[in-house]
C-alpha cells in the first residue's frame, strides 16, 4: 500500500512537473518587444492540459528547432516575412505551412492527439481573438524578455 | 424432439461472432483515430497566382457559414461573418484571402488555404506556400456580398 503511495505521488509530480511553469502572459506582456516593421511575429503556445502532458516534442520553423511544446506555455519568434514551415515530430512528423507578412502576427496552438505508440503534437494556425484568449491563461516559455 | 433453440456448437459460433461485432464496434472510434493519423498528403497540382493589378483589392464577406468537406476526410466551416480579400486568379476562378479568420485544409500536414470561388461556388483551395491548387470534388455555393474596394 506504501509503494502504491509512492508510485502515485511519483506520478503526480511527473506530471505536474511537465506542465509549464513562468509568468503568465498578462506579467509579461508589457515586456514583449514591439514588432519590427520589415518582420512578422510567430506565438507558439500549448493549452494547459494532462491529457499528454509528458509529451513535449521541439518545434521547428523552417528547419530550426525554435522551442518545445508545453502544455500551458507559450513563446514568440520573429522572421522575415515569407513561407514558414513548422514541424513537430512525435512518431510521426506532420508539418504546418503559413505565410508570414510583415508587420503580421500569427498564432499556432500545438494540441495532443492518438497515436499508436505514444501521443503525437501537431500544429495548427488558430485566429488572433481565439489565441488571444487562450494565451492569457499560459505561461511565458521563452528566452528572458529584457524589462 | 422438437429442436427450439441452436445446437450448442452453432451458439457458440453465433456468440462469438456478436462478441467480436460487439468488439470491433467498441475500438472503431480508436481505430478511426489512429487513420486520422495516416491521412494522406492533400492533391493539389501546381498553378500560379496572378495578383490583382493593380491593388486596391475587392473586399466581401460570407453571410451564411459553409461546411466544407475535402477528400481527405477532414471537413472546415467557413464562418458568416468572415471577410476575404480578393488578391489574384487562377484559371479555375477567384482567390479570396481571409482578413478577419485562418483557413487551412488538412491531410498527411495542415496547410494554410484560401478559397478559390467561381460563380460564388468554392471549387477549391489555392495554397500560398506550396503555390498550388488544390481542386474540391463538391464544389460548396459560398453566400457571399461584396463590401467594396479596399482603401
Amino acid at each position: 500500500m506504501k509503494m502504491l503511495r509512492l508510485w502515485f505521488l511519483a506520478g503526480l509530480v511527473a506530471l505536474l512537473s511537465a506542465c509549464a511553469s513562468g509568468p503568465k502572459m498578462m506579467e509579461v506582456k508589457s515586456s514583449i518587444p514591439p514588432l519590427k516593421s520589415n518582420e512578422g511575429r510567430i506565438y507558439f503556445y500549448r493549452v494547459a492540459s494532462m491529457v499528454g502532458a509528458a509529451i513535449q516534442p521541439s518545434i521547428s520553423l523552417n528547419g530550426t528547432v525554435v522551442g518545445e511544446s508545453k502544455p500551458g506555455g507559450f513563446f514568440f519568434v520573429d522572421r522575415a516575412p515569407g513561407s514558414i514551415e513548422v514541424v513537430t515530430a512525435t512518431e510521426v512528423e506532420r508539418k504546418l505551412t503559413f505565410t508570414l507578412a510583415a508587420s503580421e502576427t500569427r498564432y499556432v496552438r500545438t494540441t495532443t492527439s492518438f497515436g499508436v505508440v505514444v501521443g503525437r503534437v501537431q500544429a495548427g494556425l488558430v485566429d488572433r481573438a481565439e489565441a488571444e484568449k487562450e494565451l492569457e491563461e499560459t505561461s511565458y516559455t521563452g528566452v528572458p524578455l529584457g524589462k | 424432439m422438437i429442436q427450439t433453440s441452436y445446437p450448442e456448437n452453432r451458439r457458440n459460433t453465433l456468440g462469438g461472432t456478436m462478441t467480436t461485432l460487439k468488439f470491433l464496434r467498441k475500438i472503431f472510434p480508436v481505430v478511426a483515430l489512429l487513420l486520422a493519423g495516416c491521412a494522406s498528403e492533400v492533391t493539389r497540382q501546381s498553378t500560379t497566382l496572378s495578383p490583382v493589378a493593380p491593388s486596391p483589392a475587392r473586399q466581401y464577406l460570407v453571410q451564411q457559414s459553409v461546411l466544407v468537406r475535402f477528400d481527405s476526410g477532414y471537413d472546415r466551416t467557413i464562418q458568416a461573418g468572415t471577410t476575404f480579400l480578393e488578391i489574384g486568379a487562377l484559371k479555375q476562378g477567384k482567390v479570396l484571402k481571409p482578413t478577419n479568420a485562418v483557413f487551412t485544409i488538412e491531410g498527411a500536414h495542415v496547410h494554410e488555404a484560401y478559397p478559390v470561388v467561381n460563380e460564388n461556388r468554392i471549387v477549391g483551395f489555392y495554397l500560398p506556400v506550396e503555390q498550388a491548387f488544390a481542386q474540391l470534388s463538391n464544389p460548396v455555393t459560398l453566400s457571399i456580398e461584396e463590401k467594396g474596394i479596399q482603401k
